[in-house]
């Protein structure tokens, strides 16, 4: 059985725009892959179709079966991690293992303050 | 409510796959390959049939067989000619062509890609009528379908909605797309049973 793992080297999920990241990234896997490759990515999520946008990527050729990687990857500035009613934006590390398309994801926050900005907020009546 | 959190955001949604009511997929396959393996998902909106030809597009994988798709609808009734001819160019003669939304087509412009395709593989089209190629399969869904898919998505609550996936299901004619879009906007705005909390009333 696969398994892969994928985060940053001092586990925060919570990141600012434009800080500098190390991720770390381990597989061991049944079969040799032909590549594996790490993502920053950007999707949405909510009532319409998903949009992913990668934004970052950097790929292994013929690794091992059983490794771990680091990467350093500069956070653009935006956009920020950002949830409304109908859409989401929603940052994300991902590792990908070709030729099977196995994935991995890790959800972050990139937005001031490592704070998901929310676009709508219910105030109770006074 | 954030849209990220709502059950009824269209990627969970889209985890949940056709229910195939009265066969099985080989059987599925089986009528498919008799027909030559040009055939129609014939049924009315929000039935499933993109769903249904989606799973079947990995059925046919993994009996190794090789698929190419299109799309068309409502906001996309026609392909451009650039596309066309790339389609066509990647095209080999193994693929199975599976093109949603056939009924956006003109009657020329069918026929026209019916002749381009008719040495490919096979041809499975999603229409809403059944007119353009021997029907494969009928989609159609009930409220008890619709009821499941909600139990699916949120599995501690579907009892509680059950009176209000009901009255959705005729509200909108069966359109389970439509129906769970106004789950979506419903527990968006916090006016679903389980999401209002009674408010104490004084002795």
């Amino acid at each position: 059985m696969n398994e892969l793992k994928i985060g940053t080297t001092d586990g925060r999920t919570s990141l600012e725009p434009g800080e500098q990241i190390e991720v770390v990234a381990e597989w061991q896997l049944d079969e040799r892959p032909s590549a594996v490759e790490l993502r920053l990515v950007w999707y949405t999520q909510g009532k319409g179709d998903e949009d992913v946008q990668i934004v970052d990527s950097t790929r292994f050729d013929a690794p091992a079966v059983f490794e771990s990687r680091r990467w350093t990857v500069q956070l653009p500035n935006g956009p920020y991690s950002f949830s409304g009613k109908l859409i989401s934006l929603i940052w994300a590390l991902e590792l990908v293992v070709e030729p099977s398309e196995e994935s991995r994801r890790l959800d972050l926050i990139v937005a001031p303050h490592g704070q998901e900005v929310v676009l709508h907020r219910d105030f109770a009546a006074t | 409510m954030k849209a990220r959190d709502n059950p009824f955001r269209t990627g969970r949604v889209l985890t949940v796959r056709y229910r195939l009511p009265d066969q099985t997929w080989p059987e599925l396959l089986q009528r498919l390959a008799t027909l030559n393996y040009r055939a129609a998902i014939v049924g009315p909106e929000g039935s499933g049939k993109t769903t249904l030809l989606e799973d079947l597009a990995v059925q046919l994988a993994e009996l190794g067989r090789t698929t190419r798709s299109l799309r068309l609808n409502r906001q996309q009734p026609r392909l451009s000619r650039d596309r066309l001819i790339q389609f066509f160019a990647e095209l080999n003669p193994p693929d199975i062509v599976l093109l949603d939304g056939a009924e956006q087509m003109g009657p020329l412009a069918w026929r026209r890609f019916q002749f381009r395709t008719r040495h490919c593989g096979g041809l499975v089209i999603t229409s809403h009528h059944g007119s353009l190629l021997p029907t494969l399969i009928h989609t159609s869904t009930t409220p008890e379908l619709f009821n499941d898919i909600v139990s699916e998505l949120i599995p501690d609550h579907a009892l509680a909605l059950r009176a209000t996936t009901d009255a959705l299901f005729h509200q909108h004619r069966g359109n389970l797309r439509d129906a769970l879009r106004e789950l979506y906007d419903r527990w968006s705005h916090g006016t679903l049973p389980m999401q209002i909390t009674p408010t104490a009333t004084s002795p």
